[in-house]
């Protein structure tokens, strides 16, 4: 059983595309609670907050290793091609990826803001 | 805990004949279970990522079969790509593989068994590992797709909310200020998003009220979801019988009366720091009182920031009540919504019956299916007042339904079972529309999607007060305008909605703007004893958000003296205290610490906890005979208390035979199962009080003797909770695809007609029944519900007169022509109503014969005072719990009681005539006894019983008080006094005393005086003539004459000779010569001085008269007891004591 100390966030893992945010438990390549499976890249991990079973994780993001900016991997933000990359860095460099990469980029949209934008405040 | 299952699995492996590797190529078959098994035994392992056995190993080869298939489509088209591609010049980009493989978009690696263990896994074919290996990736990588996907989304709608606009504005506003209030429609989010604004804002102590139980556990699973914390523990919840409050939660979801509780114990509220008030606009009693008592407490706790919610109705009132407090204010989220008038015209006029016309529904149904394409989706909800008027619309719809084929009609009430209530939320099949019939349930209180078409009738029914009859009335009102609009918002949460309004535009203008708040409509009752305890002071005077009407209060605290809880000078007494510590109606409460006394706790938990509860017999059980049949064993006649009492102790017995299903068995009576588990929830926590206030002693251990049997049960719990946690943890209630009519009809849902086979597995579990038995120790119940079937004949009656004692004065008398009428036409009278019915589901409504007095009077003599005012001893009344008015007006819940000895013990006001053969019990029933040597008797009797009843209830509830008050000191001053408990056997003589005058067989009259008679019943106030003596008829008290009712006070109850009668006037007059067998004693004396004389002589008191003189058992200031008498025989004024008068009076004979 995971204790209390394992799954409390270490902080907040916001998206610098789409301003995704969600807590996150771990950092690194080898999540916590399993031995059978490691990430290849260093990864933003959270517990898996849809599956009851306490050691599914789940990867939120990791950095471009393009231009460093964390990202998520939502489909509109980023992609993995032996290595992470934000979805800006790909389109600047299409040559350098195959053909299959960039038919796949045609088909995404850009990423859809998470942030909202705040209202006046009546009590200021 | 799946170790042994696992381990078994793998020794069977070792045992196998290993295919050759050659064999196994060529071959190979991935369907084949073995090879499956090989596969799982090596990367399935109790450490791995995934399981063997698991739903994810399932779930993995339905994958893998996918797959393969869509592999195999796919022909191989490896081409290589131009080798000499030039390297990027940046670093990242320059090492990326040319040959494409979607194997590099996968960001992880699985470990196979031969990079760890060597010894595992190396008898697969190293081709057939890679592929498994690779297919195991893909499905982790769709797997971390499919959960990131739906995190997005879910932040995307978070963010798309009306109200994420406003989060930093409402923390910016909290900063400043101590109270905020946010006003927005349904569906802007505010319930959900404010409270994870302030936790992610690193707000902890966080208080969230809600007006509903229902609503607190659904909104922390929510907001426990949404704040991705869902098996965390920050969000939590706390209600009547459930928290999943621990160390860790930093927001807790309440109801308002919870937290009401809590401020009584700790009035500062020092565990929280933000409170948060949800609904502040439905106006419900306790969430006004609630406002009130932090309108107070706010300026005493700084450092406390209070968040009003509100729908935007009538904000000014929220935030002026608050000093002014800001008012952030979202708007709602609604598609426009065409609103259509239609009112109904005078048709129904002519078909004036009480059933509501379905016709005015039926055409919105008709006008939807002609203008709307079967196709184009959107379910209707339809607002009706009551379930009678869903009822009748319901069957009309139906018909309607079953013609077209298009509908699917649903019911939603609060008195639906919950799986009935659930079946809203299931989808209508293709080219079918939802019909929801609801009362104004569906307007706040539960959201149905995909609604597009709204009907409202405008009406509404509910409860209102009638604070003079003590009297609660479910009546039909026209909605407010607020409600109105609620009920139209309805139609557009997904999409442009209709809303058909049954009424015109201008009866739409004639409507007050908001609902009545409760503390309007309501008996105040409850409120006042909780306004008491809290010490908030003179209810009167406490600074409502809107005052109640001040008749309403001023009842409810007359009730409250009536009952014991006040005195007279409006503190609490002991049993006040207690009462105001027990969730429950006062009457209830009183039953409760009655039935402790008399070690009848058990029998009387059982019962309290069903009368509170709404009744367990479902409608649909009202007309089948089998369901009426299969419960006649478990009716008692003694009452519907008892027939609860019996339900609930057999449901039990059931239960702890494992082998029988207690839905199955609670479905064959017509039971509904959940009010039953309600009732033990309610009987646990009531036990639970009365420990804690030492009314019952603290549960014995009863836990087997040996170690095998604990052990047992320990693997038992064990066993349970395993059951709950995968119950919780699987997926809950599907939702499920609803049927047409025909098959849907029968009330029994789809899960009750298949057999076991066919239900999935996780239904098979009833969940309630594993709460039920990990929250509850069956064993003890058990053995309560054993008990009750060996009480004997003395106990229940006992209890009988503890249920009378606690519902007293809510009494009726039977009309005396029943024994002349139908059944069902047996009417009933109480003293502010005339005309009541007996509830169809009430035992006397079956069998009203045993209400009947022996000899029924004869019919034909067209009713004279002789044939009604018949003397038996078999006169009974009716205790009922409560008196409920709809189209009639109905006594719920009912005890018979024998009438002369329930009115001489309980009534508040006793009245007699000069030799007390009348009596007149709280100035509306009148008790003529043929002998007056009896009358008196037994009125002493009484007398005597009641004041050692009294004693001892009160000795009871001083050693408790004291008990607690020691408790809570510590023993700090060890010198004070103990209040000594009451002692069995004391108990047990009043019992049997109470019982042997139960038993006591009297012929008496019984009636119901006419208002006319009731108006000039006392003689009034008068020059005193003549004083009785009767010390030992009224022990020691001295008698004053009665400022109002004429005649003397001999206690706060009893007023002698204040009836204003023809026979008082001779009353004198029937002095005969009598000889006292005891003392020789001769002299002309009246019945009631014989009476008194005998049993002050019997008593060893020197009775004889002139003895007072001698023995003067009254050293109270004598001026006080004289009175002005002017003597009739020698005409002469004199200013007596009672005693004196008499002797004086003796001189002339
Ligand atoms: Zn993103
Ligand atoms: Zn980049």
């Amino acid at each position: 059983m995971a204790s209390e100390a394992e799954r409390r966030p270490l902080g907040v893992f916001e998206c610098q595309l789409c301003g995704l945010t969600a807590p996150y438990s771990y950092v690194g390549q080898k999540p916590p609670n399993t031995q059978s499976v490691v990430l290849l890249e260093e990864s933003y991990v959270m517990k898996d907050p849809f599956s009851p079973d306490r050691d599914r994780f789940l990867v939120l993001g990791a950095q471009c290793s393009v231009c460093g900016r964390l990202v998520c991997v939502g489909p509109e933000c980023s992609l993995f091609y032996s290595k992470r990359f934000c979805l800006p860095c790909v389109r600047e460099n299409l040559g350098a990826f195959p053909a299959e990469i960039r038919q796949d980029l045609e088909k995404r949209k850009a990423p859809p803001s998470m942030r909202s934008s705040g209202r006046a405040c009546p009590g200021t | 805990m799946a170790a042994p299952r696992a381990r078994e699995a793998r020794g069977h492996r070792d045992h196998r004949r290993v295919p050759s590797e050659e064999e196994a190529l060529e071959k190979w078959d991935w369907d084949r279970a073995e090879t499956r098994r090989l596969f799982e035994d090596a990367f399935f392992r109790d450490e791995d990522y995934i399981r063997q056995g698991s739903e994810d190993c399932h779930k993995f080869w339905a994958f893998f079969e996918r797959l393969q298939r869509f592999q195999s489509l796919q022909t191989s088209r490896k081409e290589e790509k131009d080798p000499r591609h030039p390297k990027h010049r940046i670093p990242a980009l320059a090492d990326l593989p040319h040959t494409y493989d979607p194997r590099y978009r996968i960001n992880l690696s699985v470990l196979g068994p031969d990079m760890r263990d060597t010894g595992r896994g190396s008898r697969l074919p190293p081709k057939r590992v890679s592929e498994f290996r690779r297919a195991l990736l893909h499905y982790l990588d769709f797997g971390q797709k499919q959960a990131f996907g739906r995190l997005a989304k879910l932040q995307r709608e978070r963010a798309a909310l009306p109200i994420a606009q406003y989060g930093d504005c409402i923390l910016q506003t909290l900063k400043q200020h101590q109270v905020v209030v946010v006003a927005g429609d349904t569906g802007c989010g505010k319930s959900t998003q404010v409270p994870q604004y302030l936790l992610a804002a690193g707000f902890s102590h966080v208080a969230c009220t809600q007006p509903r139980r229902i609503a607190c556990i659904s909104l922390a699973k929510r907001v426990g979801f949404e704040s991705l914390s869902q098996y965390g523990s920050q969000v939590g919840y706390q209600i009547r019988f459930e928290s999943t409050r621990s160390a860790a939660t930093k927001i807790v979801f309440l109801t308002v009366g919870l937290l009401l509780r809590q401020i009584q114990r700790e009035p500062s509220l020092p565990q929280y720091k933000v409170l948060i008030v949800d609904e502040v606009h439905e106006r419900q009693l306790h969430s006004d009182f609630l406002l009130g008592v932090l309108q107070r407490l706010l300026p005493t706790r700084p450092d406390l920031k209070v968040v009003l919610m509100s729908a935007t109705i009538n904000i000014a009132l929220f935030s002026s009540y608050f000093g002014n407090a800001p008012v952030v204010q979202v708007p709602g989220r609604l598609f426009p919504i065409t609103v259509i008038y239609q009112p109904q015209e005078a048709e129904q006029t002519a078909s004036k019956s009480e059933k509501l016309d379905p016709r005015p529904f039926l055409r919105v149904l008709e006008a939807i299916d002609n203008k709307y394409a079967a196709e184009e989706r959107g379910d209707l909800l339809v607002f009706l007042s009551g379930m009678a008027e869903i009822g009748a619309v319901l069957e009309a719809a139906q018909t309607y339904a079953s013609r077209t084929q298009r509908w699917v009609v649903l019911p939603l009430h609060s008195a639906l079972s919950v799986a009935d209530q659930d079946k809203v939320f299931d989808v209508a099949p293709p080219g079918v529309r939802k019909c929801i019939l609801s009362t104004n349930i569906a307007e706040t209180s539960v959201t149905i999607e995909g609604i597009r078409f709204v009907v409202d009738s405008g009406k509404v029914k509910e409860m209102s007060y009638d604070p003079q009859a003590k009297l609660q009335r479910l009546q039909e009102f026209w909605i407010s305008q607020a409600s109105a609009e609620q009920r139209k918002g309805r139609a557009g949460r997904t999409g442009p909605g209709v809303c058909y309004r049954l009424y015109a535009e201008s009866d739409y203008d004639a409507f007050a703007p908001y609902p009545v708040p409760e503390i309007r409509r309501v008996a105040l009752d409850a409120l006042v004893l909780q306004m008491k305890s809290m010490s908030v002071g003179d209810p009167r005077t406490f600074p409502f958000i809107e005052p109640p009407p001040p008749a309403s209060l001023e009842t409810a605290i007359q009730y409250l003296r009536d009952q014991g809880a006040l005195d007279a000078s409006e503190a609490l007494t002991p049993i006040g205290c207690l009462l105001a510590q027990l969730p429950v109606d006062v009457v209830i409460g009183k039953m409760l610490i009655l039935g402790s006394m008399f070690s009848l706790a058990e029998p009387v938990l059982t019962i309290a906890a069903a009368l509170s509860v709404q009744s367990p017999f479902t409608r649909s059980a009202q007309s089948s005979l089998e369901c009426a049949a299969a419960r006649r064993p478990l009716e008692s006649d003694q009452g519907d208390p008892f027939t609860l009492f019996n339900v609930f102790n057999a449901w039990v017995q059931v239960k702890a035979e494992r082998s029988r299903n207690s839905r199955k068995w609670c479905r064959r009576r017509g039971v509904e199962e959940h009010r039953l588990y309600e009732m033990a929830n309610l009987r646990r926590q009531f036990k639970e009080l009365l420990e804690d206030h030492g009314l019952l002693a603290g549960a014995q251990e009863a836990t087997p003797g040996d170690s095998y049997s604990r052990l047992q049960q320990r693997l038992e719990r064990r066993a349970l909770h395993q059951l709950k946690r995968q119950h919780e943890e699987g997926a809950g209630r599907r939702r499920k695809v609803l049927r047409l009519q025909e098959e849907a009809d029968d009330g029994s849902s789809d899960e009750d007609r298949a057999g076991p086979a066919a239900r999935r597995a996780d239904d098979s579990v009833d969940i309630q029944d594993v709460k039920f038995k990990l929250r509850h120790n069956l064993e003890q119940l058990q053995a309560a519900a054993s008990s009750a079937q060996a009480l004997t004949r003395e106990q229940l009656l006992l209890l009988k007169l503890v249920l009378a004692r606690g519902l007293y004065p809510q009494l009726a008398v039977p009309d005396p022509f029943n024994s002349g009428r139908k059944d069902s036409d047996q009417i009933f009278h109480t003293q502010a109503k005339q005309g009541a019915v007996l509830h169809p589901t009430s035992v006397f409504a079956s069998s009203p014969e045993v209400l009947h007095t022996e000899e029924p009077p004869a019919t034909g003599a067209g009713g004279s005072r002789d044939d009604k005012d018949k003397m038996s001893s078999k006169h009974q009344l009716l205790a009922f719990v409560s008196l409920l008015e709809t189209n009639k007006l109905y006594l719920v819940n009912c005890v018979r009681v024998p009438a002369l000895q329930s009115l001489l013990l309980f009534s508040r006001s006793l009245d007699t005539n000069g030799d007390c053969s009348r009596l007149v019990a709280d100035g509306w029933l009148e008790l003529q006894l043929v002998d007056s040597e009896g009358a008196v008797r037994l009125l002493g009797a009484a007398l005597r019983l009641r004041a050692r009843w009294e004693s001892a209830l009160d000795r009871q509830l001083s050693h408790q008080a004291w008990q607690q008050q020691r408790q809570r000191r510590q023993r700090l001053e060890e010198d004070e006094e103990e209040a000594a408990p009451i002692s069995r056997t004391e108990v047990a003589a009043l019992s049997r005393e109470l019982l042997q005058f139960m038993a006591t067989k009297v012929p008496c009259s019984l009636r119901r005086l006419t208002g006319l008679e009731a108006q000039n019943l006392y003689v009034g106030p008068q020059t005193v003539t003549a004083t009785p003596s009767l010390p030992g008829l009224f022990g020691s008290s001295t008698l004053s004459p009665h400022p109002t009712k004429g005649g003397y006070s001999v206690t706060d109850f009893l007023t002698y000779n204040c009836l204003s009668s023809d026979t008082d006037l001779y009353s004198d007059c029937l002095r005969t010569f009598w000889t006292c067998p005891r003392c020789d004693l001769h002299l002309p004396l009246t019945p009631l001085e014989r009476v008194a004389h005998e049993s002050a002589c019997a008593a060893g008191l020197d009775g004889g008269p002139g003895a007072e003189e001698a023995a003067p058992e009254q050293p109270q200031k004598p001026s006080a007891l004289q009175r002005p008498y002017r003597c009739d025989a020698c005409h002469r004024d004199f200013l007596f004591t009672p005693t004196e008068a008499l002797r004086h009076r003796r001189q002339h004979m």
